[in-house]
């Protein structure tokens, strides 16, 4: 069985005790600031970045997923305990979690999103381990063409996934595409789009536009939206569940494992729209669906479960094909490129520990999330009462401080800001920032396979039609497009993500 | 409004890229894809333009000015310290910028605060981190 030598090769790297150390630690500073209302994984990763920049590569990237899994289950215990989902996946945690904590079942519903959180985040790993190998072996057989007709699919598939009006996500992705092309370029060496500012001439860097636009761009919405935070949640409850109500959740926790699954591997919002299949299913299959809304505990179990799927498997094509399928995975491309690594197919066969070691590593995560997490909600807790004008200075400075730390550059703080300032533009005018980010991170990526694939066929675009696998995925591209605009399918698909 | 301001994006980088050369037919230069993707985008935008002209969308959210101000404003003068002045001075002069973002301000209240949040960054990410960021270069000399 070479799929359990991988896997003890894996846990051989990820039990070591640095390693062990540093999945602890990205798990507890993970909850630690996911769990701040308004700051989600994103913000959340790229503010830590720089945590990780004296580690080796491997205990980087350990770390770092564990700082994505803690952000996420922090974003779980604030849309529980508060009803302010840090991030869009905890929404649907929020409707009957919140209702939960408001009956003095808070623990209880806490409780329930560990386990289901922990059970769904095992079957990913297995999940992740088993189809990683041959997904690369397939990956190495894809030449420039394939590669670009990937990413353009990938492309596709984000913009019809992507909340709020296509023609917005579409813009939003030519823009993230535009920016990509900020800097010298390939193979002429030519400064381009960069106003003649010598720092420019590398490009923009991820994790600048990434905060701009998340981070510091959050802290300008929610000092306008001062928020009513009812902490009036005094009494946390029970944590473990009645054997009752493991009984109960059990149904949801395997169904929503196995949607979000298959969605995290999807890109765009793949992996958020796992929650809202497993809580559309959950509602379904319920024989009393009026108990939703109203603190059923299905409601937490189901979708708490495909969150956390989702948000591993949501790997596999960052790790396999090296395309990052939502803007949470481009922040861990441009976090192995900072360790010197490309990701991609080679990734596995050049550094089978890294590899192997960071998918044991999701599994320890999640284990330890499951230990951190329940002693600690106390803390959290007392966390949530912290007054916001003492938390945004805080994460000013942090990121003040990462944005700095990551090229030791005072002109990557100046673009920040700006971003920034681009990010708050972007929230008065409706416009969703997640789809730029990944045309940003595939920009690079599809201008240099474009070029070589027209290099290898001298110039003719005839190329991508003349080659089976790309043709056809440019042809799907096309479709899934054409299909999203259609009227029919997109008043149903409006109608999709309103619930 | 958002229509608009796509078509001065792409316009602009439409204008930023005029002289690099395109290449044609056998293969491509280092501008075709920018002019392009700008050419694209200002389609797109005059998409967007025309479908909210013809159909009154939802009023446009008030803009506030001091919050955005200060926080940028908090982060350029952070850039503009953290070389010269180092951390020790950087840390809180941000703090103290940022905290006017907010209404809620209270002067000693930052002050304290900022010196501790100082303490603590430089604590992390100067000695435990071991990070090359300058903490108090005319006072320590580095």
């Amino acid at each position: 069985m070479e799929f359990l030598g991988h896997l003890a090769l894996g846990f051989a790297t990820a039990l070591s005790p640095m390693n062990l150390l540093l999945a602890f630690i990205g798990c507890l500073v993970g909850t630690l600031i996911g769990v701040l209302p308004g700051v989600g994984p994103i913000a959340t990763i790229a503010m830590l970045m720089p945590l990780t920049l004296k580690v080796d590569p491997t205990g980087a990237l350990i770390m770092l997923a564990g700082i994505y899994y803690g952000a996420q289950y922090g974003g779980s215990t604030t849309a529980i305990l508060l009803n302010i989902p840090g991030e869009v996946t905890a929404v649907v945690t929020a409707i009957d979690g919140h209702e939960m904590a408001k009956k003095g079942q808070a623990g209880t519903a806490l409780g329930i999103a560990a386990l289901g959180s922990f059970l769904a985040g095992t079957v990913a790993t297995l999940v992740i381990a088993a189809i990683g190998a041959p997904l690369t072996k397939l990956a190495l057989l894809f030449g420039p063409a394939e590669y670009f007709g990937l990413m353009v699919f990938g492309l596709g598939l984000a913009i019809v996934l992507a909340r709020g009006s296509v023609l917005k996500a579409v813009i939003m992705v030519v823009l993230g595409l535009l920016l990509a092309t900020v800097g010298t370029d390939l193979e002429t060496g030519q400064d381009r789009l960069t106003l003649g500012i010598a720092e420019l001439s590398d490009g923009v860097d991820f994790a600048v536009l990434a905060m701009g636009v998340f981070g510091i761009a959050e802290i300008l919405r929610n000092l306008e939206h001062p928020e009513s935070r009812d902490v009036a949640v005094s009494k946390i409850g029970r944590l473990l569940p009645s054997l009752g109500d493991l009984r109960r959740s059990l149904g949801p926790i395997v169904r929503g494992t196995g949607i979000g699954s298959v969605l995290g591997i999807l890109p765009g919002n793949g992996a958020v729209l796992g929650p809202f299949a497993s809580y559309a299913l959950e509602k379904k299959l319920a024989k009393d669906p009026s108990r939703f809304g109203k603190g059923a505990i299905e409601g937490v179990a189901g979708p708490e479960s495909a969150n956390n799927a989702g948000a591993q498997t949501s790997f596999i094509p960052l790790l396999t094909l090296g395309i990052p399928p939502n803007a949470v995975m481009a922040l861990m491309v441009g976090a192995m490129t900072i360790h010197g690594l490309i990701p991609g197919p080679q990734v596995m066969l050049k550094h089978p520990t890294l590899f192997w070691g960071m998918i044991a590593s999701m599994w320890i995560g999640n284990l330890f999330l499951l230990i951190i997490n329940l002693p600690l909600i106390g803390l959290w807790v007392r966390l949530l009462k912290v007054p916001y004008r003492l938390m945004f200075t805080t994460i000013l400075l942090f990121c003040a401080i990462g944005i700095y730390s990551i090229n030791n550059n005072p002109y990557d703080v100046y673009f920040t800001a700006f971003f920034g300032l681009a990010g708050y533009v972007f929230i008065k005018l409706g416009l969703e920032p997640a789809p730029m980010l990944l045309g940003f991170v595939l920009g690079r990526l599809m201008e240099e396979k474009l070029r070589q694939a027209l290099a290898l066929s001298e110039g003719s675009f005839m190329t991508f039609v003349e080659r089976p696998v790309a043709a056809g995925l440019l042809v799907f591209a096309a479709a899934v497009m054409v299909i999203a605009v259609l009227p029919a399918v997109s008043r149903s698909r409006a109608k999709a993500f309103q619930e | 409004m958002g229509g608009l301001a796509v078509i001065a994006v792409a316009a602009a980088a439409f204008w930023l890229v005029r002289d690099l050369p395109g290449g044609n037919g056998g293969g491509m230069g280092p501008g075709t894809l920018p002019k392009g993707l700008a050419l694209l985008l200002g389609l797109l935008g005059l998409a967007l333009a025309i479908g909210s002209w013809l159909e009154k969308g939802l009023p446009l959210e008030r803009w506030s000015v001091r919050g955005p101000l200060l926080i940028l404003g908090a982060l350029v003068v952070f850039g503009l310290a953290v070389r010269p002045l180092g951390l020790l001075v950087a840390g809180p002069l941000a703090i103290v910028v940022g905290a006017f973002a907010s209404s809620e301000v209270r002067w000693g209240e930052t002050l304290v605060f900022g010196a501790l949040m100082t303490a603590f960054c430089i604590g992390l990410f100067k000695f435990a981190l071991g990070l090359p960021i300058p903490l108090a270069p005319w006072l320590l000399g580095y």
